[in-house]
């Protein structure tokens, strides 16, 4: 019995995972095609200074603040719906934003800067909205509902998407598709310090409702009879998830994995709840992220690669031994 | 101490809990039957507050489930459902522990108190070997001995459990039914139990409730609903009574 741990040792494990994001970003913002290094810029090299704190550290700071909203909003979605598949994808969040942008880009306001996240943001959210408006019922919203329309919609988001790539211009197209494929590229200050803003909001948010949340994974019935109101708890979440998304990915693009593949490791790695988790999957997220964008600028000298494709290379041989030892 | 009144409760029109008044005392084991779809899960959920009853009023220590705050009403009356299964496999103490939710504060986590609370409802369900044990690596009947505990956890007064001893097989099923009647005894505190196993519940309970179409149909000694009349009536089965030991068992006529 006394070897059974009690209070869940949270301080060790973001004490880990922290460090190596630290290590991730310093590495990122390092690495690159011009060779400069943090001594040069710390020194008063204005060159070394203007690529490292103008150009690569909120690029890597940008990364980390995506994959950390990616994973915080895929662990909250599963948590709250019960649903290992769950995440921001599949929910329709994405696929909003995207069919955002693309009608943007159709429409040839692609080039005014500015317009396509703010375009993605509100097509985030419109799907947030249809999506729940679709799963409510009589005050009550229904879990597997909630992913049935977040897939139908996707669906219908592919169609949309398709048919105004087919309709843009030709020179639109590139960044259209770049930005499909997630790119951080041109990633400014502003664009930090909003989305940390909106994170931190969010992950407040969520701690505020963490005890509530976990109860959740035992059932709504079960919550409900310890005194959880299941209604508002599952509202909250499912609008802060998705809102901090939305603004993730208006400013990256659709970068995939990270909120499904993030929350699993993780819980590999410490099986605990909710109130646990939050915290290591906003680290775990980030570290994919950056070390995933990070090499999609540096594989190939001649162009960037996609950002999605490389947290794919990177989390699932580190999802399948872990997949593997766990069985 | 607990008390419902004129209890009516009905999914999008068709009635599950018609007009049910009936009351639970201190320690008392008590066996809730009837048909499939007679209503005892739904009964079991509206004293949970799982529902709201459409009309008629539950009443705990004399004040309406309405004047109750959730969390309060939570630490007296704990509910398990018929099939919990946390999303994500979790250890066994943490599962226990997570009973203690209704004393928490916001942000808090369980202290060492609530942990030894946890340990308190694994010893009282013989399962204080399964703590650190994952819930994926345990059997059917270690689990439902882990999540009696997650119940036991808040001390409750009144414990709704919906059909425990499904899917147990029998060796099982005498174990847990023992459970239930030790700590009924041990604690003092109430058990409402779903079942369909009118032997068990007749050898174990004080008191047997039969629902039937909604309607609580019997509120009765298990002597007098171990009758062959009465069962052929509530239940459509067909029984032979055997007198053994002081009271009837029910044995199918083939």
């Amino acid at each position: 019995m006394s070897s059974t741990s009690r209070a869940p040792h949270l301080g060790g494990a973001i004490a880990l995972l922290a460090l190596l994001l630290v290590i991730a970003l310093l590495l990122a913002s390092s690495a690159g095609a011009t060779n400069v290094s943090w001594r040069a810029a710390l020194s008063g090299d204005d060159t070394a200074r203007a690529i490292l704190i103008g150009i690569r550290l909120p690029r890597a700071l940008l990364a980390a603040l995506v994959g950390a909203t990616l994973a915080v909003a895929g662990v909250t979605f599963q948590t709250m719906l019960r649903n290992p598949l769950a995440d921001p994808f599949i929910l329709g969040v994405s696929g909003g934003a995207a069919c955002g942008a693309s009608i943007a880009t159709a429409a040839g306001l692609a080039r005014l800067p500015g317009v396509v996240p703010i375009i993605a943001f509100a097509g985030a959210c419109g799907a947030t909205g249809a999506v729940f408006l679709l799963a409510r019922r009589r005050e009550y919203t229904d879990p597997t509902r909630l992913l049935l329309s977040g897939l139908v919609l996707n669906a219908f988001f592919s169609a949309v998407i398709l048919i105004s790539f087919g309709i843009s211009h030709q020179s639109d197209l590139a960044a259209a598709l770049r930005w499909m494929m997630g790119t951080l590229f041109g990633a400014t200050w502003s664009d930090v310090t909003l989305l940390a803003v909106l994170l931190a909001i969010a992950m407040i948010t969520l701690a505020t409702i963490g005890n509530d949340l976990r109860m959740l994974a035992f059932g709504e019935d079960d919550a409900k009879s310890r005194g959880v109101n299941v209604e508002r708890v599952k509202v909250i979440g499912f609008i802060t998830a998705s809102i901090v998304t939305g603004a993730a990915v208006s400013v990256s693009g659709i970068i995939g994995f990270v909120g499904l593949l993030v929350p699993h490791l993780i819980r590999m790695m410490w099986r605990r709840d909710f109130r646990f988790l939050l915290p290591l999957c906003a680290l775990g997220g980030g570290i994919l992220v950056v070390m995933a964008d990070l090499l999609s600028r540096i594989v190939v000298t001649s162009s960037e690669l996609p950002i999605g494709a490389f947290t794919a290379v990177l989390g699932v041989p580190f999802f399948l031994s872990l997949l593997r030892r766990n069985r | 101490m607990l008390e419902l009144r004129d209890v009516v409760f009905s999914y999008e029109g068709s009635l599950a809990v018609d007009d049910v008044t009936t009351s639970f005392n201190r320690e008392q084991l008590v066996a809730l039957t009837g048909p499939n779809g007679s209503g005892k899960s739904t009964l079991l959920k509206l004293i949970a507050r799982v529902l709201t009853p459409h009309a008629g009023e539950i009443i705990f220590d004399g004040h309406s489930l309405r004047d109750w705050s959730a969390k309060e009403y939570a630490k007296q009356v704990a509910y398990l459902p018929q099939d919990p299964d946390p999303t994500f496999s979790m250890r066994a103490i943490d599962v226990v522990v997570s009973g203690r939710a209704p004393f928490l504060g916001r942000f808090a986590w369980e202290s060492d108190a609530d942990y030894d609370e946890a340990e308190r409802a694994l010893a009282l369900c013989d399962a204080e070997h399964l703590a650190g044990r994952y819930l994926d690596e345990m059997s059917g009947g270690e689990r439902k001995r882990v999540f009696l505990a997650r119940v036991l956890a808040a001390r409750p007064r009144l414990i709704l459990l919906d059909e425990p001893l499904a899917s147990l097989d029998i060796s099982h099923v005498q174990q847990f039914s023992t459970l239930l009647r030790d700590i009924v005894n041990a604690t003092g505190v109430t058990v409402v139990y779903a079942t369909h196993d009118l032997n068990w519940a007749a050898a174990y309970s004080d008191r047997m409730l039969v629902m039937q179409r909604g309607v609580l149909a019997r509120d009765a000694s298990p002597a007098e609903v171990m009758k062959a009349d009465v069962v052929k009536e509530l239940f459509g089965f067909d029984a032979e009574p055997v007198a053994m030991n002081g009271r009837n068992w029910l044995v199918p006529r083939v």
